[in-house]
């Protein structure tokens, strides 16, 4: 990976932090934007921008044919098979909260389970406690072993014929720990439960082809893979697609509308109320774009390779633990990491003297923390732009937390 | 930001002589900060409207660490009244650090605990 040319597109990493220059390692948080990606934003409103499936007019017609031609960028890159798979939200968790409110309570019944792993984002969490709230379903979890791995064995003795949906994390956004989802799809198909997969973590990191996965719903944000806040998107298949029902109303999801009554239009226009973020969904094409020429492929081999030098600078520091599993095959691109001795926040405080952004909390997985009896760790997620230089860096400010706190 | 990591800082925060337990408190609660899950106890022993003395414990960072210490400290000996009425401005202002937003919650978090304890005291 020719991380030096790559930086060159990214403005923001040529900024100083103070005196010292940007060292950006939070990339689980959100990625920064290659130009490519900002100036695909900048064109569709300084040239195309109307609201679209709305007008007649020339602008209004390209405006809908570049988020059309978003949303087959996006059919391609995860290999779904037809466009209407794709449905645009505002993020995974806007995606998570759909499936949940537009699949999870019209479909579940006191009685059913939900089967959850303990390291879920609250985001694939929270919707699921409010579905069990509303429907008397059940939510039930599988726990992590000791390096933050999960046996396939717990799953298949978990899925009773009680569950009806599987919602996991394809990779922990705190452990790092990647889930073998084409072999949770086939053990949950078996008992007839759908899988809801949080791709947050994974789209970004590693190719995913939905086909192959076998998954029923898929989420995942724009802003994790160097395109737009404020875009996601939520695949599902389209043969579980009429299992659905809309749980947002208003404009350009309807057919036919009363004063008392109303039809839906047809998927995906009927779970996207309102006007969409046409310019997120073109940056985020400009993103896929952007990585596709380099290739997923060879964008995880980077990220294996960044992991594997992480977990050995960091295990060479006496006085801090790395949470998840060691195997940098295992895991997506991040290392969390902490010590006995310093708190998360004072780590994260002391690297960011030297430039070195990280991120320092629960990582909206207060559960998974409760579970590991720590307040908080810090973690340093890395992505194509980065080389070991940045992490020599990083060890270095590890270090230096260390010596003036610990 | 280097400045909160000041020496004299730093001697509070590996030596808080708040940090502990009361065996007479009659006011205690606690606080946690939901950006990191931190936790911050807090003791009072209270005699005739006056704060006697006052403890802290719990997983906290150093700018949680060292405002406990010095907010604790200063409550000894003040009427509830003048309790009461310590602001978060007025408690930025004691610890005169150049903290960023994010921080100002780990520095208030013991400000909240001693806050929720006098009212349920009060409320007795």
């Amino acid at each position: 990976m020719n991380t030096e040319k790559i930086k060159k597109d990214f403005p923001i990493l040529g900024r100083k932090i103070g005196l010292n220059d940007l060292v950006y390692l939070d990339n689980t948080a959100t990625t920064q934007k290659p130009l490519q990606v900002i100036d695909a934003i900048k064109d569709f409103y300084m040239e195309h921008n109307a609201n679209v499936h709305r007008g007649i007019h020339t602008l209004s017609e390209e405006a809908s044919e570049m988020y059309d031609n978003a949303r087959k960028t996006v059919t391609r890159f995860i290999n779904a098979i037809y466009p209407e798979e794709i449905i645009f939200t505002r993020g995974t968790t806007e995606s998570l909260n759909m499936a949940a409110f537009s699949w999870g309570v019209p479909n579940l019944k006191r009685g059913d389970k939900i089967l959850l792993t303990n390291f879920e984002h609250h985001s694939n969490l929270i919707p699921w406690q409010i579905v069990a709230k509303n429907t008397g379903a059940e939510l039930k979890f599988i726990k992590t072993g000791s390096e933050g791995t999960v046996d396939m064995s717990e799953f298949k003795s978990a899925l009773t014929p009680d569950v009806k949906l599987v919602c996991v994390a394809h990779a922990s956004n705190v452990l790092g720990t990647i889930l073998d989802i084409k072999e949770i799809s086939k053990m949950a198909h078996a008992v007839d439960a759908l899988v809801c997969v949080d791709g947050a973590q994974a789209v970004p990191h590693m190719p995913v082809n939905v086909q192959s996965l076998g998954c029923d719903f898929y989420s995942f944000s724009g802003h994790k893979m160097l395109g737009p806040m404020g875009i996601g998107v939520l695949y599902v298949k389209k043969s579980v697609m009429g299992q659905m029902v809309p749980s947002q109303f208003g404009g350009g999801m309807i057919k036919e509308v009363s004063l008392t009554d109303a039809s839906w239009a047809d998927a995906p226009d009927k779970f996207e109320a309102g006007t969409p973020d046409a310019a997120g969904a073109v940056g985020l094409a400009a993103a896929i774009d952007y990585l596709s020429v380099i290739g997923m492929d060879k964008v995880r081999e980077h990220e294996i390779e960044l992991g594997k030098y992480t977990i050995e600078k960091l295990s060479a520091i006496g006085g801090i633990r790395i949470i998840g599993p060691l195997d940098p095959e295992k895991r997506t691109g991040l290392v969390s990491f902490y010590s006995e001795k310093v708190h998360a926040h004072d780590i994260a405080s002391v690297l960011n003297s030297s430039g070195i952004a990280v991120r320092s909390g629960h990582h909206c997985a207060m559960p998974l923390h409760k579970e590991l009896g720590l307040p908080a760790t810090v973690r340093a997620s890395y992505y194509i732009y980065n080389d070991f230089s940045d992490i020599d860096k990083l060890a270095e400010g590890i270090k230096k937390a260390l010596k003036m706190l610990a | 930001m280097d400045d909160i990591y000041q020496e004299e800082l730093m001697d509070i925060y590996k030596n808080p002589a708040r940090r502990g337990s009361l065996d007479d408190a009659n006011a205690s609660t606690s606080q946690s900060n939901p950006m990191c899950g931190d936790d911050i106890s807090v003791q009072l022993k209270i005699e005739n409207g006056v704060v006697k003395d006052a403890k802290f414990h719990g997983s906290a960072c150093m700018v949680s660490i060292v405002s406990s210490e010095i907010l604790l400290d200063y409550l000894v000996g003040k009427k509830l009244e003048e309790v009461k009425g310590i602001s978060k401005e007025k408690l930025l202002e004691m610890l005169n650090l150049n903290l960023t937003t994010s921080r100002i919650g780990c520095a208030t978090l013991a400000l909240g605990a001693v806050q929720k304890a006098v009212a349920a005291y009060e409320g007795k």
